[in-house]
């Protein structure tokens, strides 16, 4: 759905992207993760033919941004990092001018800015006007606005920054509630944490390139990073390390705190392993989890927070 | 006695006055090339229109003699030339320069910010003033050596150069002052642009004119007509003691014309200049009292936005729920025709309940035409073709006004409201979104217009305006509806900030039809060709209104008929024909280059867009 072949974008000397190879399936949401100043505003910019890219192409949907950018527009929903507001608009005159403007019928809008409010749970506040809207609320909005003209596709940059925990709750319910829906979201944050729990690929850029595109799942070969489960007994501690230590496919054991860690050879599992070793040496064996590679941990190993 | 005199030092100290804002802004100044680029400007036109005052006196004259016996002449109209020239230039920029002096600090959240320092609202406004008026000074400044110079030719003394620089520079702080109180209540530089303009224009031009000419005698300033001037009622000089537009004028005519004896009126420039420093410090204070209360409500938090948040909480319960994004009150309206259009028209000219604000102000308008209407009957002028001149050409400057504030500010406060990326990431095409702005800012012009069109029509039904005018001030309605507008928007798309915009499309009428006419003048008094000052002062739409209207109007006029009306355009006669042939290329060539604006607009729609 979304495809980019070399896509560089420079300011005189600095390159704010740089040879950007990025493809993003039908129907997935991807996570845009780097640190400030990487290329991801410019990236989706020039997605949303806002930009124009200095070298390379992008393709929303088989058109490139730079032939079709009015057909682009017309399949892309664009939530900034920032919220543009219009004084004295009313937020139903908000999303009704924004229908108006992609050519929406004038019959068909009340229903479609109808839906729109209620999908972000904004019914009540219609009337209000948008910039005395509160900043979680401003985000709905801005959700609502991009879903006006239904586009196949989202690009939002940071739709989540600056929010409390309850709404980053609601927008990730409410981007829950849009891959249902079967569009196409790629979005940028920098509350990583959140991508890891909604989104199916991410991309790491740094200093405008990719220095990492996949399933969360692909990183941890990626990085080299063995497969880690955490042990907890009820008692002899000690004793159960010794035995782990001993089992083939374990390369280390280690206590931290009330549990026990063990770390596998590269490539190699065995959850089944432990369990049945450790009931049959009557250990009680109280849980087995596996080790989860945070993403803000792939995210500080993959970057070295440089910035332009 | 060191200890007292440091004491009051601490208390006199400019700095305590001024605060760190006064530095601040001064550096950021500073590392702005647009400040060089505006003194280099103001200089150019100094040094112009010193220049063509110069060739005006003693140039084409042979006998040295007589030039030098002309040296005097010279002297004094250079003199006041500059005068003249720095007391309109240095408002206009201390107006504009101020216009978001406040309106700034408020919508970058930084108001608040400084609230929780030990800086008070009276050092945030004296430091925002003085920092701007210490740039104005300095192009003051730069003409105290010309005038020095050119007072070695005789004839000008220092008591005129003292005074005129003293009422200017009282005056141009008033005017900044006024700009900055504005600038607290209002997000548009625009905005605050047409309030200070019209403040001043009502009660220190306006208002003191509608007294003079319901109370007395035409005075010499009104026409030529009366050589002596009458003994001036009290009030008139006191009207002029708080005008400094009448404060200048009077004390220009009496360095120039000994015949008028002194004081006739009254007049006493330093009682002027304290009215008007005393008016600048009671404003001031009142922008010092309103700045703490916009701040401290944005340091806890109760706005986040400006000054408008501020007033829906001075307006009671349900605007306080509206501040806590609460209100859901209101009457929803729903898009129709073009969006941009709607959008543009939804907002209103003036603020206020449903446009209240602006009926309000259209009946005060009618209401100030019909007295001086009046006015001009009960002194047997409103049949002449000078009185049609006047509202015609003001009607025409006041329109331009309004066509270039509003188009330069049509696309710089979407991007200052940071609204224009979403919209150009719409489907909507470009050129719609260029045509929908430009409708827009004739639409929001034609209140104007039609007040012109009133005035016209009005009179042309009494019989003291000739029907025709009405076409040819069509035409000039035409262009500079379409070459105004268009250059707005093409300086609106091209710059970030509205005031740059607004400055800027200022520059482009100021060198067309000032700086240009001037330089003709210069270079037809050198070559002799006097072709090439009528067809640059032509160029000028208040010219053009005012060779129309002067061939057009007035009971004599009126009563010709067509084929022999004659129109005199700076020594060339025109019959109806040729000047409706000029007009017509004029038309012609002025909507041609709109219209490339207008594509140069469209062009950039898509840079600097963020």
């Amino acid at each position: 759905m979304i495809k980019t072949q070399n896509l560089s974008k420079n300011y005189g000397d600095l390159t704010a992207v740089g040879n950007l190879n990025l493809t993003i399936e039908q129907g997935d949401i991807f996570g845009f993760i780097g640190p400030n100043g990487a290329g991801k505003t410019t990236t989706m910019r020039i997605l949303v033919t806002l930009l124009e890219p200095t070298h390379g192409t992008a393709f929303i949907n088989g058109l490139d941004v730079r032939k079709h950018g009015k057909k682009v527009r017309r399949l892309v929903g664009y939530m900034p990092d920032f919220m543009g507001v219009y004084d004295d608009l009313k937020v139903f005159e908000y999303l009704e001018f924004f229908a108006a403007a992609f050519s929406i019928e004038r019959r068909k809008r009340k229903g479609i800015v109808e839906g729109v409010l209620e999908l972000t749970d904004l019914q009540s506040k219609q009337s209000a006007t948008v910039d005395s809207l509160s900043r979680g609320m401003q985000q709905r909005l801005g959700l609502a606005r991009v879903l006006i003209h239904d586009p196949k596709v989202l690009i939002l940059d940071e739709p989540a920054s600056g929010l409390d925990p309850r709404a980053r709750i609601e927008i990730r319910e409410l981007l829950r509630e849009l891959k249902r829906m079967g569009k196409t979201i790629m979005i940028s944050s920098h509350i990583l944490s959140e991508l890891e729990e909604i989104c199916d690929h991410i991309g790491i850029i740094e200093h405008g390139r990719m220095v990492f595109s996949g399933t969360l799942a692909d990183i941890r070969p990626h990085l080299g990073i063995q497969s880690k489960v955490r042990v907890k007994v009820t008692a002899n501690q000690d004793k159960a390390v010794e035995l782990l230590s001993a089992l083939p496919p374990i390369r280390e054991v280690e206590v931290v705190d009330d549990y026990i860690s063990v770390t596998f050879h590269e490539g190699k599992e065995g959850d089944g392993l432990i369990a049945r070793s450790l009931v049959e040496a009557k250990f009680d064996l109280v849980s087995l989890q596996p080790e989860q590679l945070k993403l803000d941990d792939a995210f500080l190993q993959l970057t070295k927070g440089m910035v332009h | 006695m060191i200890t007292a005199v440091s004491s009051l030092w601490k208390v006199l100290n400019p700095v305590r006055l001024t605060g760190p804002l006064f530095d601040k802004e001064l550096r950021v100044s500073s590392r702005k090339k647009r400040n060089y680029v505006l003194r280099f400007v103001y200089i150019g036109l100094l040094t112009a229109f010193v220049a063509i005052a110069w060739r005006s006196i003693v140039a084409g004259q042979v006998s040295t003699t007589f030039q030098k016996s002309r040296m005097a002449l010279a002297g004094k109209t250079i003199v006041t030339t500059i005068v003249a020239f720095q007391f309109a230039a240095t408002q206009v920029i201390a107006v504009i320069m101020l216009s978001t002096s406040i309106s700034d600090e408020i919508y970058n959240k930084t108001l608040g910010l400084l609230m929780t320092t030990p800086i008070n609202s009276f050092q945030i406004v004296m430091g925002k003033l003085s920092s701007k008026l210490l740039q104005l000074v300095l192009l003051l400044a730069i003409s105290l050596p010309l005038l020095a110079i050119v007072r070695v030719f005789g004839g000008v003394p220092w008591a005129y150069v003292l005074s005129s620089l003293c009422i200017t520079l009282t005056a141009v702080i008033f005017a900044g002052t006024l700009s900055l109180f504005y600038s607290i209540n209002n997000r548009r530089a625009y905005v605050v642009i047409i309030k200070t303009s019209v403040t001043i224009g009502f009660f220190l031009i306006l208002l003191p004119m509608i007294f003079g000419i319901a109370q007395m005698a035409p005075m010499t300033f009104v026409g030529a007509r009366t050589p002596q001037m009458p003994s001036l009622p009290v009030f008139w000089a006191a009207l002029s003691h708080v005008s400094p537009f009448f404060a200048m004028t009077y004390n220009s005519a009496m360095l120039m014309s000994p015949a008028l004896p002194a004081g006739v009126m009254g007049f006493y420039w330093p009682l002027h200049c304290a009215i008007m420093l005393g008016l600048s410090v009671l404003l001031m204070t009142v922008c010092a009292s309103v700045v703490r209360k916009v701040a401290l409500r944005q340091a806890t938090g109760h706005i986040e936005g400006g000054p408008k948040h501020m007033r829906r909480r001075r307006t009671g319960g349900h605007a306080l729920e509206t501040v806590q994004g609460q209100g859901t009150g209101g009457v929803i309206r729903r898009v129709s025709g073009w969006p941009v259009l709607w959008k543009d028209m939804r907002a209103p000219l003036i603020r206020g309940a449903e446009g209240r604000n602006s009926i309000i102000g259209l009946f005060i308008t009618v209401f100030v035409m019909l007295i001086t209407y009046g006015a001009w009957a009960k002194e047997g002028f409103l049949d002449e073709d000078f009185t049609h001149v006047s509202y015609t050409v003001l009607f025409v400057l006041m329109a331009m006004i309004f066509h270039i504030v509003l188009s330069a500010g049509s696309i710089t406060s979407e991007k200052e409201s940071r609204a224009w990326p979403i919209l150009l990431a719409t489907s909507m095409p470009d050129w719609r979104i260029l045509l929908g702005k430009a409708v827009a800012v004739f639409r929001r012009c034609l209140i104007v217009w039609l007040l012109a069109a009133g005035h016209v029509v009005l009179f042309v039904l009494i019989g003291y305006i000739h029907p025709i005018a009405i076409v040819h001030l069509f035409m000039v309605v035409v262009w500079v509806a379409v070459f105004l507008t268009s250059a707005g928007l093409y300086f609106s798309a091209r710059f970030r900030r509205t005031t740059w915009a607004v400055i800027a499309t200022f520059g482009l009428a100021f060198v067309l039809w000032v700086v240009a006419p001037t330089l003709g003048g210069l270079i037809a008094t050198v070559t002799q060709k006097e072709k090439i000052i009528s067809t640059c002062m032509f160029a000028n739409p208040v010219v053009q209104t005012g060779v129309i209207m002067s061939g057009a109007s007035g009971r004599r006029n009126a009563e010709t008929g067509l084929s022999e009306l004659r129109y005199n355009s700076f020594g060339e006669h025109h019959d109806v024909g040729s000047i409706t042939t000029v007009l017509a290329a004029a038309m012609l060539i002025y909507v041609f280059f709109g219209l490339l604006f207008a594509r140069r607009a469209k062009c950039l729609f898509r840079r600097n867009v963020f």
